[in-house]
């Protein structure tokens, strides 16, 4: 996007948002390239270009959440199309201004949990990782050898395991996913650091830190 | 282990993770390429929240013009003073509450439990600190009479409510119907103060503040209900078998 195009949105979002102080407030971190909320805002107006860039520089992102929540390839990418139909359904509900990332993985989550209460074949899924979450000693062998995100995260329950997604695969701030979650920081900052307590316990049971290239690959 | 190095092997697994091939990424674009138009954005929070209280007032204001409003010709000024302004606080936390829980991503101060427990103990305390006339006649018969008047009242307060932010999109939608039934249930104690010229402290501390959870769970119940029927009408369209 060219300095001219990020201009354009940029009154573009600030005709939209109706303020300049929310507009610097979005702007500043990302131009001349721009940032997910002028194309949010863009595509709010029917853009397709910036729905186009949207959807390249989100669904990486999002198909890592729905991976990292222990869907198989095939799922996530399914889970993926879904979202996408909801993002759309419900584009309007983004307000300028506001951070889009959370908007965006609050209904990732949405997707998420609908689609496994819906599938009858993912309900033995859920019930084998509800089984999973209770017995964290049950994987150490397995969280040594194979490494890999989910495998890490198999331990922890599954509100743990979509912080921790969110705060260190995804970057989101404390704040962000707080919104993305339906909860506040204070919550966000105590299932993160039980999180870490797990992780911890559990690399040191399996002596994960001393071979640690052995266990990622 | 620091905590620094559980980051590193976090952040490695994650950049180990595949992407979506950009066959995945076309089909996505194609899928809504065909139903891309402008869209108008839901109006800005201030004016939302300003509705949903002018909804519960309105709501109070005309059970009580219907009912009579004998409770507030009986209530003091401080008893006015106190009740009423703590009403409309309340009513303006559930109302941003109610907005929040309809726009994905939004800021929560409150859970919606939270926001229920909060409404019933200030109500609790304020009852509390201005009635003092501890007798309890015709407690039950009374009493249910008052609760299922102001339950009729929170009803429509809830239902304006939601159809003012039909617009939005509930992540979590018992959530949202707890939020709007407690917000309903508000309005339903702003008609019964304004209506209800029994004082008795049993009374208005047990049937009056009862209508904010019986509003809550009512809420939260018609949300399960109908996001109930909506996946087993999903699942008979999938599987008409």
């Amino acid at each position: 996007m060219g300095p001219r195009a990020c201009l354009s949105a940029k009154n573009d979002l600030r005709k939209h948002a109706g303020t300049g102080n929310d507009c610097k407030k979005v702007f500043e971190p990302m131009c001349p390239d721009s940032n997910i909320e002028i194309l949010m805002a863009r595509y709010q107006q029917g853009d397709f270009d910036a729905a186009t860039d949207l959807i390249g520089r989100i669904s990486p992102q999002l198909h890592r959440f729905f991976l990292a929540q222990s869907a198989s390839r095939a799922d996530a990418d399914d889970l993926l199309q879904e979202t996408w139909l909801r993002i759309h359904k419900v584009r309007h509900t983004f307000r300028p201004g506001e951070p889009a990332l959370p908007w965006f993985y609050a209904i990732a989550r949405y997707v998420r949990v609908d689609h496994y209460r819906k599938s009858v074949r993912t309900t033995a899924r859920e019930r084998k990782l509800e089984a999973m979450s209770k017995e964290p000693a049950a994987v150490p062998e397995e969280f040594a050898h194979r490494g890999g995100l989910e495998t890490l995260l198999a331990p922890l329950p599954e509100s743990q395991r979509e912080v921790i997604e969110m705060l260190k695969v995804a970057g989101m701030s404390l704040e962000e996913v707080a919104r993305a979650t339906s909860s506040t920081v204070g919550s966000v900052k105590q299932k993160a650091h039980r999180a870490y307590a797990k992780l911890r316990e559990t690399m040191k049971a399996t002596g994960f830190g001393k071979g640690q290239s052995g266990g990622l690959s | 282990m620091k905590n620094e190095e559980i980051n590193d092997v976090l952040e490695k697994a994650g950049r180990a993770l595949p992407d979506p091939s950009p066959a995945t990424l076309q089909r996505v674009a194609d899928s809504i390429k065909l139903s891309l138009h402008p869209v108008r954005p839901l109006p800005p929070e201030w004016a939302m929240t300003a509705g949903l209280v002018l909804i519960c007032a309105a709501v109070s204001l005309a059970g009580a013009a219907r009912a009579g409003f004998f409770g507030f010709e009986k209530m003091d000024v401080l008893e006015r003073l106190l009740i009423f302004p703590a009403l409309v606080i309340l009513v303006w936390v559930a109302a941003v509450e109610f907005i929040h829980e309809m726009i994905p991503g939004s800021r929560r101060r409150v859970s919606p439990g939270a926001l229920l427990g909060l409404g019933s103990s200030v109500l609790l305390a304020l009852f509390a600190l201005l009635f003092r006339d501890y007798r309890a006649d015709h407690f039950i018969s009374a009493g249910i009479a008052c609760l299922l008047t102001g339950f009729l009242y929170a009803i429509p307060a809830a239902l304006l409510g939601w159809l003012l932010l039909r617009r939005g999109f509930a992540v979590n939608p018992i959530s949202a119907g707890l939020v709007a039934g407690v917000l309903g249930g508000l309005a339903g104690v702003g008609m019964l103060e304004l209506h209800c010229p029994n004082f008795q402290a049993a009374h208005v501390l047990v049937w009056h503040t009862a209508v904010v959870p019986l509003s809550g769970a009512a809420g939260a119940l018609v949300a399960w209900t109908l996001r109930f029927r909506a996946r087993s009408d999903a699942r008979k369209r999938t599987n008409p078998e």
